[in-house]
């Protein structure tokens, strides 16, 4: 009787056992977008005023750690590129005509969204997964970053179980403050076989009042050459888009 | 009906919900097709600054350039800016340009000028290498306010590094190899600076194909440069730089330059030029760091291996009071046209220190960015402090106040200097 009450408790305790949190944050990762991509993204500011501020940026991600994000509209930003290498992050401005090193935390925008967001790499590229837990109808996953240069030094990363896609994230500093809180809505297929959030809104305790939203269009998957990603290419990436 | 009529003190709210979510889907609605790349483009900004100059009449440079003219404390001038960017693409060939015209005006005169900027074609048969031809601005270096290995471009105005300024006619190629590794990249640039009667007439002595090239490495997260640019019409050259964040938040930069064989005018108190010639080294040591509350600091140092050191100033501003004391026309040409060459330049020292303070959405202000920015000549002390205001919350307009404030004594950088203070704002409008 005690086997079998033993048996009974390994089988209760065997799913929890199974969760493995690293496989879920590659899948999230793999299921928000390909590993390869590219991207159009709309970024709205929202001030508490209701008053908006909209960018346009196209995107391209090639692996793990390249981002390149050049910047359509409004006007007075258009032809900046942002370029992420791991976590090397660069600016350039075509009227300065060379490229800066900028950091995670800044905004080139001046948005909630930073350039971490903004040039943002796979989750499990920055973050290992410390604890992953099972919620009625999430997995709660608590992430830790890898080094100190990562832009958050914790996640807490709310997985739809079925879909395994965030939906929501909250992001910490060092000491345990509240930095911001992501939020992804609006599943939509973005063909070939690409079905991720279309939305994701940000509010931070920092920024009481404001809002941050950004838009995904256009999302497909990529074939990109190295080159691409260096700071000579930065002023000619326009010429890249179809 | 009955039901209808009692739901009717409902309808204004029921037309808010429908008039919010009409508003909601609006916000959130998103099509790229709009951005899709076009074979023309045109953007740009006009601008409208207006500049409040109070002189320094007992300057230096105020008497040298208000010579022979009526005397005046103050000057107020407006200048119109039109500045148009374009590109016309076609296959893997790009023409791009950019053109810069300007209207001023203030209580002496009425000027305008019309300058292209940038006029360029540029082939892309792979994204390894990329060939150009036409007037284009390479800017070189790491520093911020200076660069010293800024070879083929014209000189950054360190009260405005990050403004567009007039390239060179010249033939340039990109070749780009990702090694992998710790070298993450290399790209070599070579350039080809033809000097002519009408071509580059400003960059040195006509008559010259002047080569250069620049090396860029990646390598294990560091960004560094190896320049050169060979003898022709102007002495060679050859320098470095480097660039790297020691952490997320904190990035440090360093330029040097050697100029072989520099010749250098020096002027002693009666206005007797000498040449002295030798190799020219110049450093330049930066960082830039942001705190958690958004506040940026950038902070230079820069040693200018082609600048005059204060004992080496001294002379030229005591030629000038000679010159003025005597009323001797011909030391006050012989001043004019010193004047008008290395020691008029808008930084003729050899050490400079720079500080930038920036401090992004103050007061709560989102877009709202204040600045300080210091410039000080580390040998004779004279400095200037620019406070600076900055909004960026209207869209497609920049508004930015900014006051000058130049403090020196006799024979010194800032304090000899045409102007004791400058006001100026302007409104830049994009489209």
């Amino acid at each position: 009787m005690k086997t079998l009450l033993g048996l009974m408790l390994c089988l209760v305790a065997l799913p929890a056992a199974a969760i493995d949190g690293q496989q879920i944050l590659a899948k999230v990762d793999r299921n928000l977008e390909p590993e390869s991509y590219e991207a159009y993204r709309k970024l709205i500011d929202i001030q508490p005023d209701g008053s908006k501020k909209e960018y346009v940026l196209y995107s391209m991600k090639k692996g793990r750690d390249r981002v390149v994000a050049l910047f359509l509209s409004p006007p007075a930003d258009k032809g900046r590129v942002t370029l992420r290498l791991e976590d090397n992050m660069w600016l350039y401005m075509p009227e300065v005509g060379r490229p800066i090193r900028i950091t995670s935390l800044q905004s080139v925008t001046g948005s909630i969204f930073n350039n971490a967001d903004i040039l943002r790499i796979d989750y499990g590229a920055e973050y290992d997964v410390e604890t992953a837990e099972e919620q009625k109808d999430a997995f709660l996953l608590s992430l830790k970053a890898k080094t100190g240069e990562v832009a958050y030094d914790r996640l807490k990363m709310w997985v739809d179980r079925q879909l395994l896609l965030p939906v929501t994230i909250e992001a910490y500093a060092a000491s345990g403050l509240l930095l911001k809180t992501l939020h992804f809505r609006d599943i939509k297929d973005f063909g070939g076989g690409i079905r991720r959030p279309a939305t994701l809104e940000t509010d931070s305790p920092l920024y009481k009042g404001y809002k941050s939203v950004m838009l995904w269009s256009g999302l497909k998957k990529g074939t990109f050459r190295d080159e691409i990603f260096t700071l000579n290419y930065l002023p000619r990436i326009q010429e890249l888009r179809k | 009906m009955k039901r209808v009529r009692g739901l009717r003190p409902f309808w204004p709210l029921v037309l808010l919900v429908v008039v919010a979510c009409a508003q909601a889907a609006e916000e959130y609605s998103f099509d790229s097709s709009a951005f899709e790349k076009k074979p023309f483009e045109l953007g740009g900004y006009a601008q409208l600054k207006q500049e409040d100059f109070s002189f320094n009449r007992g300057a230096a440079f105020y008497r040298l350039a208000n010579f022979d003219q009526p005397q005046r404390d103050r000057l107020d001038r407006t200048t119109a800016t039109l500045q148009l960017a374009g590109k016309l693409r076609q296959g893997i060939g790009t023409f791009d340009f950019r053109t810069n015209s300007d209207l001023q005006r203030d209580q002496l005169a009425r000027d305008h000028d019309n300058t292209v900027f940038e006029a360029a074609y540029s082939l892309r048969p792979d994204p390894g290498l990329t060939m150009e031809a036409g007037k284009r601005v390479l800017r070189w270096g790491k520093g911020y306010a200076w660069n010293p290995i800024g070879f083929v471009e014209r000189t950054k105005d360190p009260n405005d590094p990050e403004l567009a300024r007039e390239g060179f006619a010249m033939a340039d190629a990109d070749l780009i190899f990702n090694p992998g590794g710790n070298l993450q990249t290399v790209a070599f640039t070579p350039v080809l600076l033809p000097v002519g009667k009408d071509v580059n007439g400003d960059f040195g002595a006509s008559g010259h194909l002047n080569p250069a090239a620049k090396l860029y490495l990646l390598y294990r997260d560091t960004d560094i440069d190896l320049a050169w640019q060979g003898k022709g019409s102007r002495p060679a050259r050859y320098g470095m730089d480097f660039s790297r964040n020691l952490v997320s938040n904190f990035e440090i930069h360093g330029e040097w330059a050697r100029i072989l064989q520099f010749t250098k005018p020096v002027t002693d108190r009666a206005g007797v030029v000498t040449s002295e010639t030798g190799n020219a080294d110049s450093t330049l040591l930066g960082l830039r760091y942001l705190t958690a509350r958004d506040t940026t600091y950038i902070a230079e140092y820069y040693r200018n291996g082609t600048g005059y050191s204060a004992a080496e100033a001294d002379p030229f501003y005591q030629l000038v009071d000679t010159a003025f004391a005597t009323g001797n026309s011909a030391l006050v040409q012989k001043a004019l046209s010193l004047s008008q060459g290395s020691y008029g330049r808008p930084n003729p020292g050899q050490e400079y220190v720079y500080f930038r303070a920036q401090q992004k959405d103050a007061l709560g202000i989102v877009y709202f960015q204040p600045a300080i920015t210091a410039m000080m000549n580390w040998q004779d002390r004279s400095y200037q402090l620019t406070p600076e205001l900055l909004y960026t919350g209207v869209k497609n307009l920049d508004l930015r106040l900014r006051l000058f404030l130049l403090h020196g004594g006799a024979s010194t950088d800032f304090g000899e200097k045409q102007n004791s203070r400058k006001l100026e704002f302007y409104a830049r409008y994009y489209f």
